[in-house]
């Protein structure tokens, strides 16, 4: 009786972690073929369309044109205009959303996104030292694209990036990305910037809002031109 | 008798002084941002560069525009106080007065025409601050597009969305010196010679920004009808959007400032007893 005890106890370990272990090799082969596919994409330029939605910033629309080249490097090109984008750590390409190296890969199971049925990994970076912690992709698995990622960071708070694809979704790239990070707060002294303050001149000021402390940024790609060969120059700041 | 009193101030080497004063200040800002401008830049955007890249040429004519006005608005009024200060106090130290009312105009004609010549010189000045200040900062630094940061916000206007709101914002500040002008006529009438009304009107204007820019509950209930406070509307040209209801507003108290300045000087003129 002990015997038979002992055997299926063993038996339930075996499947247990069998069944474990070909979850997160389903998972990771996942990830692999999505980070495989990014990494198809070496560079590309693209027009796009920049809206830039942070409490505290008011800016305009942008146009101008993205540069981006592999692993992370990204610049906004506004023929001499100003650009505005979020610091290179939380650059908005996908690429830099994923943790590169070794990765753990959990499977975190299936959703619907937006009517559509995803799965949702889970991608803990092994290096310690990255800036990232987790990133949570949902992905599209019979397209094999990631529709939404949330990255979490040590130092930028959570990330959260949607992707709409359109055209370019044989290489995986986006015709929409919308991202949603944490921002902190901005303050200069009213006796260094001495402010034309409405509410004296009998205007009601805008209150604030709950959402001061949430920022979104959506981007518009259009007319990619992919894998031309960018030299690292036109990254350079001074450019 | 208004090409008299313009022929009077502009005769004078100090009206002159008035625009070296603003050519040298002008200058000193531009050459400050020439030579070290990128540090200025680097910790005015401290705030959103921890936060955002932000690249392109950043310091453009407009930005040092920005900058020049800012600063000079503030050192403005004392120029054009030395010249509207003197127009009837000066005249009273010459003893030149009564010889100058034996003229068949009424005393409220002369008031209104000694302060028309004032604004004149006033606009003079604006219009050289203009071209050296606007224009020659443009043929140094280019153009681009304009950050204006503002105590809890951060604007940033496109290139070509700018030059007509530094036309609104230089009209508006001629408003705003207009008022400073007619305060300096006022204090004029008080006095025997020039030195008074000029350090009356700077005095009157440095309390008065004081009470504007310090943030105290006690001055928050005086500043709407303070007229230092409505004298920095021209930056709301520079906001986004524009608060076009506060810059009418702030344009009306200025021009009620102005008419009360001058009406009062008109009542007393008209009643004082001209001794010199």
């Amino acid at each position: 009786m002990r015997l038979t005890k002992v055997l299926i106890g063993c038996l339930l370990v075996l499947l247990t972690t069998n069944t474990v272990h070909a979850q997160q090799d389903t998972a990771a082969v996942l990830f692999d073929k999505l980070r495989a596919k990014l990494n198809n994409v070496e560079d590309y330029v693209a027009d796009v369309k920049v809206k830039i939605d942070v409490s505290f910033m008011k800016v305009p629309a942008l146009t101008g044109k993205m540069f981006f080249k592999a692993p992370d490097k990204m610049k906004l090109e506004r023929n001499g205009g100003i650009s505005i984008l979020p610091k290179k750590n939380m650059s908005l390409s996908l690429n830099s959303m994923f943790p590169v190296g070794d990765v753990t890969v959990l499977d975190a199971g299936k959703k619907v996104l937006e009517g559509k049925e995803v799965r949702v990994l889970k991608v803990i970076p092994d290096n310690d030292a990255t800036d990232i912690v987790l990133t949570k992709i949902w992905v599209d698995e019979s397209r094999l694209l990631a529709l939404r990622t949330e990255t979490t960071t040590k130092d930028n708070g959570t990330v959260k990036m949607n992707l709409e694809f359109g055209d370019y979704i044989k290489q995986g790239l986006p015709d929409k990305v919308t991202v949603f990070l944490d921002v902190k707060e901005y303050k200069l002294p009213k006796g260094v910037t001495m402010d034309y303050d409405v509410s004296d001149a009998g205007q009601a000021k805008q209150p604030a809002t709950e959402k001061s402390k949430k920022g979104t940024i959506e981007i518009k790609y259009n007319n990619y031109e992919i894998n031309k060969g960018l030299s690292d120059s036109i990254f350079d700041e001074n450019d | 008798m208004l090409r008299l009193e313009l022929f009077k101030i502009f005769s004078r080497p100090r009206t002159y002084i008035s625009f070296l004063i603003m050519t040298a200040v002008t200058f000193i800002i531009q050459l400050a941002m020439y030579v070290d401008g990128s540090s200025f830049v680097s910790f005015a955007l401290q705030g959103v560069g921890e936060q955002f890249d932000i690249q392109g040429n950043i310091l453009n004519g407009y930005l040092i525009t920005y900058l020049v006005l800012q600063s000079l608005l503030v050192h403005i009024p004392l120029l054009v106080a030395l010249v509207a200060g003197d127009v009837l106090a000066g005249e009273a130290n010459m003893g030149t007065l009564r010889l100058l009312l034996t003229k068949p105009v009424s005393r409220s004609w002369v008031v209104i025409t000694k302060y028309i010549a004032s604004l004149i010189y006033a606009l003079m000045l604006l219009i050289w601050l203009a071209i050296v200040g606007l224009g020659l900062s443009m043929l140094i630094f280019g153009t681009g597009d304009l950050i204006n940061l503002k105590s809890d916000s951060f604007v940033m206007l496109l290139e070509d969305d700018i030059l007509w709101r530094y036309a609104a914002a230089f009209a508006f500040a001629a408003l705003a010196m207009a008022t400073v002008a007619a305060l300096s006529v006022f204090l004029s009438v008080f006095a025997e010679n020039s030195v008074g009304p000029i350090i009356g009107t700077m005095g009157v204007i440095v309390v008065l920004t004081i009470f504007t820019n310090l943030e105290l509950p006690l001055f928050n209930a005086v500043k709407p009808y303070l007229f230092t406070t409505h004298m920095i509307a021209w930056k709301g040209f520079f906001d986004a959007p524009i608060p076009y209801d506060a810059i009418t507003n702030s344009a009306l108290v200025l021009v009620a400032y102005i008419v009360l300045f001058i009406t009062a000087t008109i009542i007393i003129f008209n009643k004082k007893d001209i001794l010199s």
